[in-house]
Order: structure tokens, then C-alpha cells, then sequence
């Protein structure tokens, strides 16, 4: 009784369990979505490192325009020389 | 800005992006000419509502000029003849090499803030920053 049902117990696996093909296949498959996404990380990670140079570049770029000083005619509040400098660009709309 | 007397000096870059700022921008220079500047940058913001739709808001605003007792047509035909021009250019070359793009835009020392911000905000910046300054060493 145990030798037929054993029997029948591994007939059913292999009739429903994938073929090798299909098993290579489904690996492949996921290789493929797992290096895909490895790419698109190195990628995002490598464009990310790119912006942020070129801003902190940008950003130098801005600091010694900063120190630049107010124009004779431009309005100010505030003693020239003060410890802090806060420049404000305003639209009227 | 009473806060912190004596240790912050604000500098006003009007910013014009759009040709009815580009009007109440040299509005507030000729008001400038007449030694009341503030009085109309004050202005021009509390009354916003009645000139900023407007295509051609100069008339407008040479009417608010005698609020403030501003010769009107003296402003008037100042932005009509274009002479602040130079100044809205020049704060506007100086902003976008500071890469301004929008408004508003404030540098507190080095450090950009970009749109509308709380007061507390500034202020903490205001301390941080005089703080560093005056850090011996620094």
C-alpha cells in the first residue's frame, strides 16, 4: 500500500514539477531582473554623484559673487560692515 | 531685523520676473530718486491686490505715489523714461549669476534660503551665522 502511494506520490511530481528547460530559463530570468536593477541603482547613484558636484561646484562659484558689496545706490537697512549680510531678491508681483 | 541691531545689514535686490514687475520695479527706484523708497516698496506690497493684475499698471501706481507724498508725474515720466532701468538689469544680472529663479530668494551671508519661510527660520540662520562669524578662529 505505502510502495503505491510513494509511487504515485512521485509520478504526480514529476508530471507537475517544471522541466530543466523551464528551470534555466526562469533563472536566467531573474539574473537578468537582478542585474537590471543592480545597472539602473549604479546608474541613479552615478548621476546623483554628478548633480551633486556640479551644485557644490555651482555653489563655489556663488560665494565669492556674495562677497561682493552693495552698490553706493543700493537700498540697505542695517550698518555696511555687519557681521551678517542678508541679501534679498523680491518680486513685486 | 531690531532683534539683531547693529549685527545684520539687509540689502533689497528688487526682482523683477515679468514686465508689470518689471513697471512697479522701476516705480520703486523713481520713488528711490524722490528719497522714498521704502515708503513705496511698503506700498507696493500692502497694495498689491489693486495694480499686480493690471497690463499697464503705471497709472496706477503714480496714483499711490501721492500717498506717500511722491510727486506722481515726476515718477511717472522717471519709469517712462526708462532711466532705473540699468539698476533693474544690473540686480538682475547679479541675481541669476547667483543662480536666482525664482522669489523669494534671501542669502543670509552664504546660505540661500528659496521661497516663503517663517520668521523663526531666518532667525535661526541670523544665530548660526553669528555665531560662526564671530567663533574665534573663524
Amino acid at each position: 500500500m505505502a510502495k503505491k502511494s510513494r509511487a504515485r506520490a512521485r509520478a504526480s511530481r514529476s508530471q507537475y514539477a517544471p522541466s530543466r528547460a523551464v528551470v534555466v530559463q526562469r533563472r536566467w530570468r531573474l539574473k537578468l531582473i537582478v542585474g537590471g536593477a543592480i545597472l539602473v541603482l549604479a546608474l541613479g547613484v552615478g548621476l546623483l554623484a554628478r548633480y551633486l558636484q556640479a551644485r557644490s561646484l555651482q555653489e563655489r562659484d556663488v560665494a565669492p559673487r556674495l562677497q561682493e558689496k552693495a552698490r553706493e545706490t543700493r537700498y540697505t537697512r542695517g550698518p555696511a560692515g555687519a557681521p551678517v549680510v542678508i541679501k534679498e531678491f523680491s518680486d513685486y508681483t | 531685523m531690531q532683534r539683531f541691531e547693529g549685527q545684520v545689514q539687509l540689502v533689497l535686490y528688487p526682482f523683477a520676473l515679468n514686465p508689470i514687475s518689471e513697471v512697479a520695479t522701476q516705480a520703486a527706484w523713481c520713488a528711490g530718486v524722490q528719497g522714498k523708497f521704502w515708503e513705496f516698496h511698503q506700498l507696493l506690497y500692502r497694495r498689491q491686490e489693486l495694480w499686480y493684475r493690471l497690463p499697464a499698471p503705471l497709472e496706477r501706481l503714480s496714483d499711490f505715489a501721492k500717498d506717500v507724498q511722491l510727486d506722481a508725474t515726476a515718477l511717472k515720466s522717471c519709469v517712462e523714461s526708462g532711466q532705473t532701468q540699468d539698476l533693474m538689469k544690473a540686480d538682475k544680472a547679479y541675481g541669476q549669476q547667483l543662480q536666482v529663479s525664482s522669489t523669494p530668494t534671501v542669502f543670509i551671508n552664504e546660505q540661500r534660503i528659496v521661497g516663503a519661510q517663517a520668521e523663526s527660520d531666518f532667525v535661526r540662520v541670523i544665530r548660526q551665522e553669528l555665531e560662526r562669524v564671530q567663533r574665534p578662529g573663524q
